[in-house]
C-alpha cells in the first residue's frame, strides 16, 4: 500500500505531462484541469490500497477513461448546442480576465530571442500533435512521452501490439512530415534539444 | 526517411526525433501558468484528503466534506436504479390490492346472502353459532 506522500510525490510528479496531454487531446484547458483532477481523485478513491509501482499504470488508464467519458458526454452536449446555438450566441469570450493566466513560470533563458523561437517552436510541435488522430496521439503519448514500453502501451489502449506499432509509426511519419514543413527538421530539433 | 506509413518498422531517425519531440514536450510542460499550476495543486490536496481517508476507513467527498449514508443518491446511476426498483415495488403493491378488490367483489357477486349480510359485524358470530343452540332458542 502506497503512503501518502508516496502519493503526493507520484501526483506531483505526473500531473503537469497529465495536463498537457488532456489539453492536446480535449483543446481546452479548462476541460483539462477538471479531468486532470477528476482522475487524481479516482486514483487517490479507488486505488488507495495498491502499491505506488502500479500507480503510473493505473492513473493513465483513469486519465484515459475520464476523456473517453468526456467525450461522450460532449457528443450528447453538441447535439443540444447545436439545436439551441441559434439561442445563446454572442456571450462567449466575455469571461473576465485573470493576469494569473498570461504569468508562466519563469523561462532559464533570459535571451527574449531564444523563448520567443522556442515558444514558436512549441506550439508547432503542438499543433502537429493535435492534427494527429486520437489514436495515434495516444500511442505516440504513451509510447514516447510516457516512456512506456510496446507491451504496457498495447495493455493500456486494449490493443495488439501490431496495432500500437502501427498507430506509432504513423504518428511519427505525420510528425517529422507536418515538421519538415514548418521548417523542423531533425537537425533543427536535435539543435533545440540540445538548447533546451 | 521510409514513406510508406503502413510499414510498422520505425527507423532509427524517427525514433530519435520522437524522443527529441518528447523532451521537448516535457520541458514545455514544466512552464505552466501559475493559476494552472495553482489548480493543479488544488487538485492534489483534495486527492491527498481522500487518501487520507480512505486509509483511516472512511471516505470523503469530491468537495471535501465527509461522505453520509444516502450518499449514493448523488451517484445518478444508483439513483435511476433505486428509483426503478421503488416503482416496480410499488406498482407489484398496486397490482396486489387490485387483485384483491377484484376477488372480494367476485366473492360478493357469487354468494347467495345479500352484501349488507357481510357489513353487519354480528352476522359473522352467529353463523358460527351450532345449530342445536339455535334450535332451542327458538
Amino acid at each position: 500500500m502506497a503512503s501518502s506522500q508516496e502519493l503526493s510525490n507520484f501526483l506531483r510528479d505526473v500531473e503537469r505531462r497529465a495536463f498537457k496531454q488532456t489539453v492536446y487531446a480535449v483543446r481546452d484547458e479548462h476541460v483539462a484541469l477538471d479531468i486532470v483532477q477528476d482522475a487524481m481523485l479516482k486514483l487517490a478513491e479507488k486505488y488507495a490500497d495498491k502499491p505506488v509501482n502500479e500507480y503510473p499504470m493505473l492513473f493513465q488508464r483513469i486519465l484515459q477513461n475520464t476523456m473517453k467519458d468526456f467525450w461522450r458526454r460532449q457528443k450528447v452536449r453538441n447535439l443540444w448546442t447545436t439545436l439551441l446555438s441559434s439561442f445563446g450566441a454572442g456571450q462567449d469570450g466575455e469571461e473576465d480576465h485573470d493576469p494569473l493566466d498570461t504569468i508562466d513560470v519563469e523561462d532559464e533563458s533570459s535571451n527574449p530571442q531564444v523563448q520567443l523561437e522556442r515558444s514558436q517552436t512549441m506550439k508547432i510541435i503542438e499543433k502537429a500533435l493535435e492534427k494527429l488522430p486520437a489514436r495515434q496521439r495516444e500511442a505516440f503519448i504513451l509510447r514516447y512521452w510516457e516512456d512506456m514500453d510496446v507491451a504496457e502501451t498495447a495493455q493500456m489502449m486494449g490493443c495488439s501490439q501490431g496495432s500500437v506499432k502501427t498507430h506509432c509509426s504513423r504518428a511519427l511519419h505525420t510528425m517529422a512530415a507536418l515538421l519538415e514543413k514548418q521548417g523542423l527538421g531533425s537537425k533543427v530539433m536535435a539543435n533545440l534539444v540540445i538548447e533546451s | 526517411m521510409s514513406i510508406d506509413n503502413t510499414n510498422q518498422e520505425i527507423s532509427e531517425a524517427l525514433e530519435v526525433q520522437a524522443k527529441q519531440i518528447a523532451g521537448l514536450l516535457d520541458a514545455h510542460a514544466n512552464r505552466l501558468s501559475m493559476r494552472t499550476l495553482k489548480q493543479l495543486e488544488n487538485g492534489r490536496a483534495r486527492a491527498m484528503k481522500t487518501h487520507a481517508a480512505q486509509l483511516a476507513g472512511g471516505s470523503v467527498n469530491a468537495d471535501g466534506t465527509l461522505s453520509q449514508i444516502g450518499a449514493w443518491a448523488a451517484h445518478h446511476r444508483m439513483a435511476m436504479a433505486g428509483l426503478a426498483l421503488a416503482m416496480v415495488i410499488g406498482s407489484a403493491v398496486v397490482l396486489k390490492s387490485l387483485n384483491n378488490n377484484a376477488s372480494s367483489d367476485a366473492l360478493l357477486l357469487s354468494a347467495e346472502l345479500p352484501p349488507e349480510a357481510f357489513v353487519d359485524k354480528g352476522f359473522e358470530s352467529s353463523l358460527n353459532v351450532p345449530n342445536s343452540r339455535l334450535q332451542q332458542k327458538t
